[in-house]
């Protein structure tokens, strides 16, 4: 009997590869019985003992509020056993608006951490030890990501911390201002790329041991994509940096291992497994084969890893653990360099302290409990991962192809296809839930029985009126004069093409506000209109 | 198969900084399909929303967010409707709304609220009830 024979020979994964009704030795290419973990092209893991050495980093990502009020959520993740950080912004601070801007007022401290100012930065990391623990800054969007870093920055010099000393990532990506997330006053993909692009740069130079940016597949996985675009949008954005920082003249060697990449783990187990064992391998091959570049550590591709946020449902919250719990060991066994579970009620609101543990403490239970950490990619040989590993790496291979034809993803981005596959994508997925092809626990199957909600975390309530007061205090007491003019020079160099990091570090010193930067980065680069409908 | 929204007009946006548009766009899809006109804001101020279904003449405000700041903006919303002598819209919220927060927003004026997991034609079908009523309401206003 054929592995293709039988009545299930209609099966695919939940992005359309074909599934045989069992895998078989000839599904598989020859270079499987030969590969082994921290070779290339990298199939089988970065590293060639993984996680018996190196366990990956648990970094729950966390954010509300006041600064204040996630430090202390920090501290409390650090002290049960997190061993990075990861910050989420709210979005006026992701969109670089002032708290007391009057569109933002509704959203200031929800969904993440309210910043204005550089103080903010003192108090977001007050007591964390900046030279040892790495951290994360979701600061998913350039226009924020670049202020960002220079408030973050200069609170660590503030401590006497060496900027050498700090390791950690900036999230910082075009895609996630132009066709991720929407929101008023957007800059165009040219613009943002460019500053996503002198973050870069910056860091490259500057900070030693810092990821500059995380590329990001996660959210366009959330946004609709699905395993095949969201490599696909991961490789041609990754790409498209190379090729950037070589035309601004930066040795492939300098950059290429700092590059970080961040992505989902999505419901279908072993889809996802074989999207990150594919797209790893992709990456070694153009590395090598089309940059030309033989340094192993610019080949690896090194991820971070969030659990499907979309995938939760509200009914039926506690259900969510073992969703989490299983796309968090397909990350596990695919090889990720770091993992964020989500919390329970996380299609309810932002996690409650409660939740947050419960997640941590599951990524624990994955290492010491399931053994599953014990050996190096343990499913490398299985028939079928490896043959959907070859052909997920086809489909990606075919669709990175149809973006180069439009000259790569900012343009693909420019002229609304991203927006166009993503929305596409997303409609028929709504459709396959509801016709029932694709059956979710609690939403259109299993969905008998009393729910037992959640319990709600509920904001802090005085954020927007604080944040308001710090604003005008350090208004009054700052040498405006000062501070305008080096908000000005940041509109130049902008304008001007030239790195604007160095002159964002200047304004920040000046106490410039995270809003003021924004405001005049928008008028440098001037406002795009989403081509969404 | 839905066919009460035909020829009938919708407006739709986003709330506050709200981020998320998959939502959104499916729901304003599937609203296209079944026939609606539908006018897509993005993002917009209360005072612009009120504006825009002033001038459509709209019989349906079609409002989404994912991050919780449907308490701080539907209220200016309703209030901007109203004072635009346009609250006989109807009006719904889509998103990740907690359940305790619905008889609050039913309270400022909200028809109808669509947490995230709704079932799309069951979403179609309630619009469609809620739309045919207001139609009538309205002939029978003059």
């Amino acid at each position: 009997m054929s592995s293709t024979d039988g009545s299930n020979a209609e099966r695919t994964t939940a992005s359309g590869l074909p599934l045989p009704v069992f895998g078989a030795a000839e599904d598989v290419g020859p270079e499987a019985a030969t590969e082994a973990p921290g070779s290339f092209p990298y199939t089988r893991g970065i590293r060639a003992e993984m996680y018996r050495t190196r366990p990956w980093t648990m970094r729950q990502l966390a954010g509300f509020g006041r600064a204040s009020d996630t430090n202390a959520r920090y501290r409390s993740l650090l002290a049960a056993g997190a061993t990075g950080v990861n910050g989420v912004f709210d979005y006026p601070s992701l969109r670089a608006f002032d708290s007391d801007h009057p569109l933002a007022r509704s959203d200031v401290g929800r969904g993440g951490v309210a910043v204005d100012v550089r103080e903010d930065f003192d108090d977001l990391f007050a007591g964390i030890p900046l030279d040892q623990i790495s951290v994360s800054l979701v600061s998913s969007q350039p226009i924020g990501a670049v202020v960002h870093l220079a408030m973050f920055v200069q609170a660590a010099q503030r401590r006497g911390i060496s900027t050498t000393a700090l390791s950690g990532t900036s999230q910082n990506d075009f895609l996630m201002e132009t066709a991720i997330t929407i929101a008023p006053q957007a800059l165009p993909p040219e613009g943002s790329f460019q500053l996503e692009c002198d973050l870069i740069e910056y860091a490259v130079t500057e900070l030693p041991r810092w990821n500059p940016v995380s590329i990001s597949g996660y959210n366009y996985r959330e946004a609709g994509a699905d395993a095949v675009l969201e490599s696909a949008l991961t490789m041609t954005h990754a790409q498209a940096v190379a090729h950037e920082m070589i035309r601004r003249g930066h040795a492939p060697e300098a950059f290429l291992s700092r590059i970080s990449f961040f992505l989902n783990a999505h419901s279908d187990f072993f889809e996802e497994i074989a999207k990150f064992r594919a797209i790893r391998r992709a990456w070694a091959k153009w590395v090598r084969d089309d940059l030309g570049v033989d340094h192993e550590p610019s080949q690896r591709f090194r991820f971070h890893v969030q659990t499907s946020g979309v995938s939760n449902t509200a009914r039926h919250a506690h259900v969510n653990i073992a969703r989490s719990m299983t796309q968090g060991l397909s990350a596990v066994l695919g090889g990720t360099q770091s993992l964020h579970i989500n919390g329970f009620d996380e299609a309810v609101s932002i996690p409650s302290e409660h939740a947050a543990m419960t997640a941590l403490r599951s990524q624990y239970v994955l290492l010491h409990e399931t053994g599953v950490a014990k050996s190096a990619d343990p499913l490398g040989g299985s028939y079928l991962v490896e043959h959907l590993t070859d052909v997920m790496e086809e489909r990606v291979q075919e669709v990175v192809a149809q973006i180069d034809t439009m000259g790569g993803v900012v343009p693909a981005t420019e002229r609304g296809w991203v927006h166009a596959e993503l929305s596409r994508l997303s409609f028929e997925t709504q459709k396959a839930i509801d016709d029932q092809e694709q059956l979710i626990v609690g939403v259109n199957t299993m969905n008998d029985g009393e729910d037992v909600p959640v319990e709600i975390f509920r904001l802090p309530t005085d954020t927007l009126t604080k944040q308001s007061a710090r604003l005008a205090e350090v208004r009054s007491r700052r040498d405006s004069r000062a501070a305008a003019a080096a908000v000005e020079e940041v509109g130049q160099a902008a304008l001007a093409k030239v790195n604007v990091m160095p002159a964002v570090q200047r304004a920040v010193q000046q106490d410039a506000t995270l809003g003021e930067l924004g405001t005049v980065l928008r008028t440098s680069f001037g406002l795009w209109d989403f081509p969404l409908w | 198969m839905v066919t009460g929204l035909r020829g009938h007009k919708a407006v739709i946006a986003k709330l506050g900084f709200d981020a998320h548009w998959r939502g959104v766009i499916i729901i304003a899809n599937a609203l296209r399909d079944a026939g609606m006109e539908v006018v897509y804001l993005g993002h917009a101020s209360a005072e612009d929303i009120a504006a825009a279904v002033v001038q459509e003449d709209a019989i349906l405000l079609g409002l989404s967010t994912l991050s919780g700041n449907h308490l701080g903006e539907c209220p200016s919303v309703m209030e901007q409707l109203r004072a635009a002598g346009a609250d006989d819209v109807v009006v719904v919220l889509g998103g990740t709304v907690p359940a305790a927060d619905v008889p609050v927003l039913e309270e400022y004026g909200v028809t109808a609220v669509f947490p995230t997991g709704s079932s799309v034609p069951e979403l179609l079908a309630r619009i469609e009830k809620l739309v045919t009523e207001q139609d009538v309401a309205r002939q029978r206003a003059g």
